[in-house]
């Protein structure tokens, strides 16, 4: 596998950030694996998980760290910011406490990430819309407010979740055409994979397991 | 899950939460956090050593572990040390530790075929079950688990 040239030509590095049980690994699973758990413990420190995507028929590997919400986790989670090309920050909108706690969230993604990550909220669990605690309008102008790409999505019913992870997708690979996103800046958090085996820029990324089982 | 095991620390962070670790020592508390912080920058270090101490701060923590919630966390980051200085059988304990608490955590039985293929690899399994050590160290770690839980 490894010797092969690469099926793909550019790897984008994302996290997951946001408060306990807001639902960070039932949307990693949904995305990576199309199915909900629907008794998932909470994560230990940080899990990883990848997906091969199309944008504008380029082939991007998504390696995709999913972190603990729990406090004790922080300074294990802030190590996997670095070099992050894009951040699904979530909270769930039938806990209000989530939604406040996200000027916290972002002042992170700011202060750890680049200039150029493209910050994605997702408001999640959508489908239990009876027991919202957070209204649409108000996350959509918080978003406004603070230049964030904004959607309500289910981790449950999968609504939502593909065009929360490609949009962010999208607007990075925009980012790179129009030239804002250097890709030789140390902490892109993009590689680009010419189709040649073996390609040495490899800074800081982990090494790329295909089979990984996560 | 390669990649959350074999992963190493940049030596920035490692001094950084030294400095932090050893400033609370010197004022005579250390938080349960810092500990946390430093011993887990331990066990992510390039030097067996420093990851030998990264496990026995982890111990420690277990000692006076509140709740179920973080005893599973640090008994997860045990494992990692274990599998880092290459002590297998003493890491499957652990993560079957972790199992007793969430039977159904995947990032345990990640982390546990993660290890079992290793010894496979290295030719461990069959050596290990046949020298007993297995057992001998099972009731071992089995006993401190016990003598955590009852409380
Ligand atoms: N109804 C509903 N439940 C959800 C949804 N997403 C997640 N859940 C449930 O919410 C709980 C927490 O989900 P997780 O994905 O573990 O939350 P997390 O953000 O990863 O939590 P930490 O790992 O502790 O930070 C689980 O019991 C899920 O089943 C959703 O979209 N709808
Ligand atoms: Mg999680």
């Amino acid at each position: 596998m490894a010797a092969g040239p690469y099926n793909y030509s550019y790897i984008f590095k994302y996290i997951i950030i946001g408060d306990m049980g807001v639902g960070k690994s039932c949307l990693l699973h949904q995305f990576t694996e199309k199915k909900f758990m629907a008794d998932c413990p909470h994560t230990i420190g940080v899990e990883f998980g990848t997906r091969i995507i199309e944008v504008a028929s380029q082939k991007i590997k998504l390696q995709i760290w999913d972190t603990a919400g729990q406090e004790r986790f922080r300074a294990v989670t802030r190590s996997y910011y670095r070099g992050a090309a894009g951040a699904l920050m979530v909270y769930d909108i039938t806990r209000r406490s989530t939604y406040n706690h996200l000027s916290s969230w972002l002042t992170d993604a700011r202060n750890l990430t680049n200039p150029n990550t493209v910050i994605f909220l997702i408001g999640n669990k959508c489908d239990l819309d009876a027991q919202r605690d957070v209204t649409y309008e108000e996350a959509k102008q918080f978003a406004e407010e603070n230049g964030l790409m904004f959607l309500e999505c289910s981790a449950k019913t999968g609504e939502n979740v593909e065009d929360a992870f490609l949009d962010t997708a999208k607007k990075i690979y925009q980012n790179i055409q129009d030239g804002s996103l250097d890709l030789n800046a140390a902490e892109s958090g993009v590689q680009h994979k010419p189709a040649t085996p073996r390609n040495p820029i490899t800074t800081d990324q982990p090494p790329n397991k295909e089979n990984c089982s996560c | 899950m390669e990649t959350i095991v074999e992963e190493n620390i940049d030596p920035n962070d490692l001094k950084k939460f030294e400095g932090l670790y050893n400033e609370q020592a010197r004022r005579g508390h250390i938080s349960e956090k810092t500990q946390f912080d430093y011993a887990w920058c331990l066990i992510r270090s390039r030097y067996v050593s420093d990851m030998h101490k990264g496990i026995a701060l982890l111990e420690d923590l277990m000692r006076i572990a509140k709740d179920d919630l973080s005893q599973r966390d640090y008994l997860f980051y045990i494992a990692v040390g274990f599998v880092r200085i290459k002590e297998y059988e003493r890491a499957l304990k652990y993560t079957e530790a972790i199992r007793k608490i969430e039977p159904n955590n995947r990032q345990a039985q990640q982390l546990d075929g993660y290890i079992k293929a290793k010894m496979k690899k290295d030719g461990l399994l069959g050596m290990a079950i046949v020298g007993g050590a297995v057992l001998a160290l099972g009731g071992l770690v089995g006993a401190t688990i016990a003598a955590v839980k009852k409380k």
